[in-house]
């Protein structure tokens, strides 16, 4: 250890090369975190030192990597980041695009909080699917693209949904008609997601809630829409989806409303 | 060898040498280029261009040069001929004498040794410095950069910088003349030039400097005060600056008034939404005005006020964003103009997708339920600021960085998309503090956490540190000292259900006091005192009679354990006593708009706290407790003692035990507590802007009473009144309701004023009070509001109505100041004057007391 300290303290960037080198070596074989963390020391120390030499490329690539291997995704994925950039022609730019990508991808925060990290690691997964067809990872960049794109269909869907949920609250009607809006949007927005369902049925309950909580002379009318969209759920799914039963007891009760009024 | 560009001829590169360099590595600089061995380029062509702008970009080159040195077939070799900027060895600051003034200039202009001495650096070095200058009166000050090359032991290309600083005289402005004035008066004229100013004696606040940018600023004011005044054509003919002297200058301004115009017809054009009588009245000017230029434009539309009752904000807070309005001069006779006001509504604007960004703790549904804009609304300014403002009342973000974006905005489909970004702000607060006092070490510990997440606190991930982000207040407090211990923890869930925000609030504390020994100075562990409280309370904002108003109901229930420990509240030492209360109360709170310094509005409660009637069903005969057995005085083996405290002889009647009675009466508190507040604010003057002279008037009133009269009122829960009107720490639940210009709680009630010893304070079940203040704001920044006081001040209380007197009150009055700052809270100084003796003293006045204010009391 005091051989490190010393090193760390006095060496000439050539020795402490080899030394970060040979650390990096070893934690990766021992799953060492400490010994990650020490590379980490010198790396900083001598990456700006190296920047522009031959053996720049390799220094740049172990201390991004030195950084994935402990966690520290921010900077793993910044720094693969400034390598992909610097170094395009490298033989492990495939490798740094993908693992900068991934380290985004842990960045990316849960549904209800900002997601400009997620929304960042789906570009930085796409440019890695885009510039490598057959590549090594497309495989998990793949499934990593999908895990988040689902991420963000969820941050939408349970915004309309909160609309729904205090529908009662506020300006009359005003949540439901903005729920409807919220739905809409999410429907065309996200063709394929595994809430639209789920979606097409809030939709519905959204306007048979403005509905029937509005003035009579308004009623007719409402009524109509929400029957809309009652048919437009019943075009894409039928018995034994999750909300078809709630579904069609309420379409029951609207059609009897509307029979007399 | 120059070659035309069309005529490239493509080689490739044979070796790369670069010369010139000094500092850098000749790799270093080839590498950077990115050219490297074997590329293949055209000559002259694109490549080259692209590497030369690379290097220039740098700023790290004053000379770059490629030469050919040498072609073997489609093979070049290269030659990079580069001259590097020197770097800065050392910086002299000549002219300035203090030390502290040369480092700030160093740092601001960023001198550092080793920085590249490019002649921008240079450039802007000077103009700064001399814009420092001018910009505190120095009209005069001159900087002169020079550099010269720097001897170096390693042979590096360095410079030195002397910066020659002559900062000349403070120049004032001695006269600011008018010529061709014969409308406006001089001074007038004077007063519009809003940050030039001439020299005066008196003139403390805004000194008379010169500074060119203002100047060019307030000639248009000048000329703005015209344009009010109806001289649609003033102008400045010229304006001359005159050097008196080293340290005067003058300035003459030479104008053409022009005509005075009043307003002739007006015309509205394209308005379908509203009608010409709506836009005249919304306008608020009108045929025969005198011609306000200043004032047209703001009341069309005003840029700076976004709250403004123009014509632009009448047509966008009504969805009408795509509108347009122009005023045109349409005909001009003698004095009078005619206007036609040109308006394209355009579509209606509806919100389409509504999201927030920035939010990295706090979650979506917390936000998204406060905002005002929703998507399919039809667009209206008015919401989008006030979602701002109730957004930034939340607390967790920073109030001045929220920020609305508006994203795809399209007149066509009559749609835009909004987009807030917040920037989250520390919402939590550590106290921790010791302190001696009461005989020992007093040690406080407090959290508070505003933005808690209780369904938070099982999930691992979401601790960082703890887990945030649903909008609920967690507060945790522990205070101890040698002898009593106080912990409590307060719950707050502003939505509870997430429908609609219906508060949940929690708390639970419990204080454990031991006997305090003055004499040895320790706690004796065996008396103790516990008490053990929890309270649920749920309020509930109404939407009748008008969304001010507020429900709430709270049940409350309280221990008191008592061992071997005499308080004085209880007449027992051994024994325990419960207090549960169900409390409804109704408030309705309309101040506006700055909390901290209402200027409109009025804040009404009116609570009522009741404990169960036990006394209907109970069965227990409260008048003649004495007369019973088990509540008799008794000595250590059961028999009866009299009056005197021996055994019962013959003829002696048994007297009750007050311990045993008291216990039987508190085992169960019983009462009922009725309290109204009130407060009006209203705005005596405004002397513009914020600067408002508010009155506050303020009434309250209490009320303690039981339901059996026999069972009596208990010693909790009463009204002590004087003072500045903090809690102290107490143990009965007693209000402590403020007096100024009067001792704390010292104001006891009025009928006893017979009885010569005051200190007979057990608090009282009646009271009232009145006060009217007048409050000035001295500045209201975010950082620190501040505001001055006076006010007048009457309370009394009474130990029951048959006493109660309106009229017969303690008067008070005095002045004070207060100081709001954001971690601070509010603190305050005042001082009363007590015009009436405290009740029971007959020392005439109670004269002058000082009271210190933390938190909002008054």
């Amino acid at each position: 250890c005091s051989e490190y300290q010393k090193v760390l303290k006095e060496a000439e960037p050539g020795e402490k090369y080899a030394m970060a080198e040979k650390l990096y070596t070893e934690a990766l074989e021992e799953d060492s975190n400490s010994k990650f963390r020490k590379a980490i020391r010198l790396f900083e120390q001598i990456v700006p030192q190296y920047r522009g030499k031959p053996q720049g490329e390799k220094v740049t690539f172990l201390f991004a990597d030195s950084y994935y291997h402990v966690g520290d995704n921010y900077l793993a994925g910044y720094q693969f980041e400034r390598f992909v950039q610097a170094y395009p022609n490298s033989d492990r730019v495939e490798e740094a695009q993908f693992k900068s990508a991934k380290s985004y991808y842990y960045l990316s925060p849960r549904y209800d909080l900002d997601q400009t990290e997620t929304v960042k690691a789906v570009a930085e997964l796409q440019k890695y699917i885009d510039a490598y067809p057959n590549g090594e990872y497309l495989e998990e960049a793949n499934n990593l693209a999908a895990d988040l794109r689902v991420k963000l269909e969820k941050k939408a869907f349970e915004i309309a949904k909160q609309y729904h949920k205090i529908g009662d609250f506020g300006v009359r009607g005003e949540n439901y008609k903005a729920a409807i809006v919220a739905f809409t949007n999410f429907i065309n927005e996200y063709p394929g997601s595994p809430f639209r369902e789920a979606a097409f049925y809030y939709r519905f309950d959204a306007a048979y809630q403005y509905a029937i909580n509005s003035y009579e002379y308004l009623m007719k009318e409402r009524l109509n829409t929400a029957r809309e969209y009652y048919n437009n759920y019943k075009r894409f799914y039928s018995e034994g989806d999750e909300h078809f039963d709630a579904i069609q007891a309420s379409f029951n009760d609207l059609e009897s409303r509307l029979q007399n009024l | 060898q120059d070659l035309p560009l069309g005529q490239g001829k493509k080689y490739t590169i044979g070796s790369i040498t670069v010369t010139g360099a000094e500092s850098y590595n000749e790799q270093t600089i080839i590498a950077y280029s990115g050219l490297s061995k074997g590329e293949e380029i055209f000559i002259p062509g694109d490549r080259l261009s692209k590497v030369l702008k690379k290097l220039w970009d740098s700023n790290l080159f004053s000379d770059i040069n490629f030469y050919i040195t040498n072609v073997e077939g489609d093979v070049a070799h290269l030659e990079l001929e580069i001259t590097e900027v020197p770097e800065l060895a050392e910086v002299r600051i000549q002219g300035i004498s203090k030390k502290r003034q040369t480092e700030e200039l160093i740092k601001e202009n960023n001198l550092t040794p080793g920085v590249k001495v490019t002649e921008n650096l240079t450039t802007t070095t000077k103009n700064y410095i001399e814009n420092k200058y001018k910009k505190d009166g120095y009209l005069n000050a001159k900087v002169v950069v020079s550099t010269s090359p720097a001897v170096d032991t390693t042979g590096a290309n360095k410079v030195n910088m002397v910066v020659n600083v002559d900062r000349g005289d403070k120049v004032k402005i001695s006269n600011i003349e008018f010529n061709g004035n014969e409308q406006l008066s001089n001074a007038r004229l004077r007063r519009a030039l809003k940050n030039t100013k001439q020299k005066n004696f008196f003139r403390f606040w805004k000194r008379s400097k010169f500074i060119a940018s203002d100047y060019e600023e307030d000639k248009t004011n000048l000329i703005n005060k015209y344009k009010e005044k109806g001289f649609r054509d003033a102008r400045i003919l010229s304006d001359t600056l005159i050097r008196k002297d080293n340290d005067n200058i003058a300035i003459r301004i030479n104008l053409e008034e022009g005509n005075r115009y009043y307003i002739g017809d007006i015309e509205f054009i394209g308005n379908t939404v509203y009608t010409d009588e709506q836009l005249g009245r919304a306008l608020g000017i009108s045929k025969g005005d005198i011609y306000n230029g200043v004032l047209l434009k703001e009341r069309i539309a005003d840029p700076s006020d976004p709250d403004a009752a123009d014509l632009a904000n009448l047509y966008k807070n009504n969805g009408y964003l795509f509108s347009q309005i122009n005023p045109v001069e349409t005909r001009v006779y003698n004095d009078t103009i005619d206007f036609e006001i040109r308006i394209m509504e355009g579509k209606e604007a509806y919100f389409n997708n509504i999201s927030v960004v920035g939010n990295d703790k706090t979650k979506d549904h917390v936000i998204y339920r406060e905002l005002r804009t929703k998507p399919g609304q039809k667009y209206s300014q008015q919401n989008v600021i006030r979602t701002l403002r109730e957004v930034g009342q939340l607390g967790f973000f920073d109030a001045e960085q929220i920020s609305p974006d508006f994203q795809n905005v399209d007149p066509n489909s009559g749609t835009l998309d909004m987009q807030y970004s917040v920037v989250e702000a520390g919402a939590s607060q550590i106290e921790l503090q010791g302190g001696y006092g009461g005989g020992g070490f007093i040690g406080t510990l407090g959290l508070s956490f505003n933005n808690f997440s209780l369904s938070g606190i099982f999930d691992k991930e979401a601790y960082k540190p703890l887990p945030m982000g649903d909008g609920q207040t967690l507060s945790l407090r522990a205070q101890a000292s040698i002898f009593y211990q106080t912990y409590s923890l307060n719950f707050v869930e502003p939505w509870f259900g997430g429908q609609r925000p219906v508060s949940l609030s929690t708390s639970f504390s419990y204080t454990r006091q031991f006997f305090f020994d003055q004499r040895r100075r320790r706690a004796d562990k065996s008396r103790s005192f516990d008490i053990l409280g929890v309270n649920v309370g749920l309020a509930k904002r109404l939407r009748w009679p008008d969304d001010y108003f507020t429900l709430s109901q709270a049940v409350g229930f309280q221990r008191y354990d008592l061992n071997n420990y005499n308080t004085g509240l209880f007449t027992f030492g051994d024994g325990f006593s419960n207090n549960l209360t169900y409390t409804l109360g109704i408030t309705r709170n309309s101040e506006g708009i700055n909390p901290i310094f209402p200027t409109t509005g009025s804040n009404f409660s009116l609570t009522a706290k009741f404990t169960p009637p036990y006394s209907l069903w109970n069965g227990v005969d409260y008048a003649n407790l004495d007369q019973q057995r088990e509540f008799q005085l008794e000595d250590a083996d059961g028999n009866l003692l009299n009056a005197d405290g021996l055994r019962l002889r013959p003829g002696d009647e048994p007297v009750g035990d007050r311990g045993k009675i008291d216990q039987e009466k508190f085992k169960w508190l019983e009462f009922y507590k009725i309290k109204f507040k009130g407060s009006w604010f209203n705005t005596l003057y405004n002397f513009g802007g914020n600067s408002n002279l508010v009155l506050r008037t303020h009434a309250e009133f209490g009320f303690l009473g039981a339901y059996n009269n026999d069972r009596g009122i208990p010693p909790f829960e009463r009204f002590f009144l004087g003072g500045d009107g903090l809690g102290a720490f107490s143990l009965d639940g007693r209000e402590v309701i403020a007096l100024r210009g009067y001792p704390n709680q010292q104001v006891v009630p009025m009928d006893r004023s017979t009885i010569s010893q005051a200190s007979n304070n057990d608090g009282a079940t009646l009271y009232n009070k009145y006060s009217l203040e007048l409050r000035f704001p001295i500045t209201l920044k975010p950082m620190a509001s501040i505001y001055a006081l006076t006010f007048l001040e009457a309370g009394a209380t009474y130990d029951n109505f048959r006493d109660y007197n309106p009229f017969l009150l303690n008067r008070s009055a005095g002045a004070g100041i207060r100081i709001f700052m954001p971690q601070f809270g509010l603190l305050g100084i005042d001082f009363g004057y007590g015009f009436d003796p405290i009740p029971g003293s007959n020392a005439g006045p109670n004269g002058w007391e000082t009271h210190f204010i933390i938190g909002q009391q008054f």
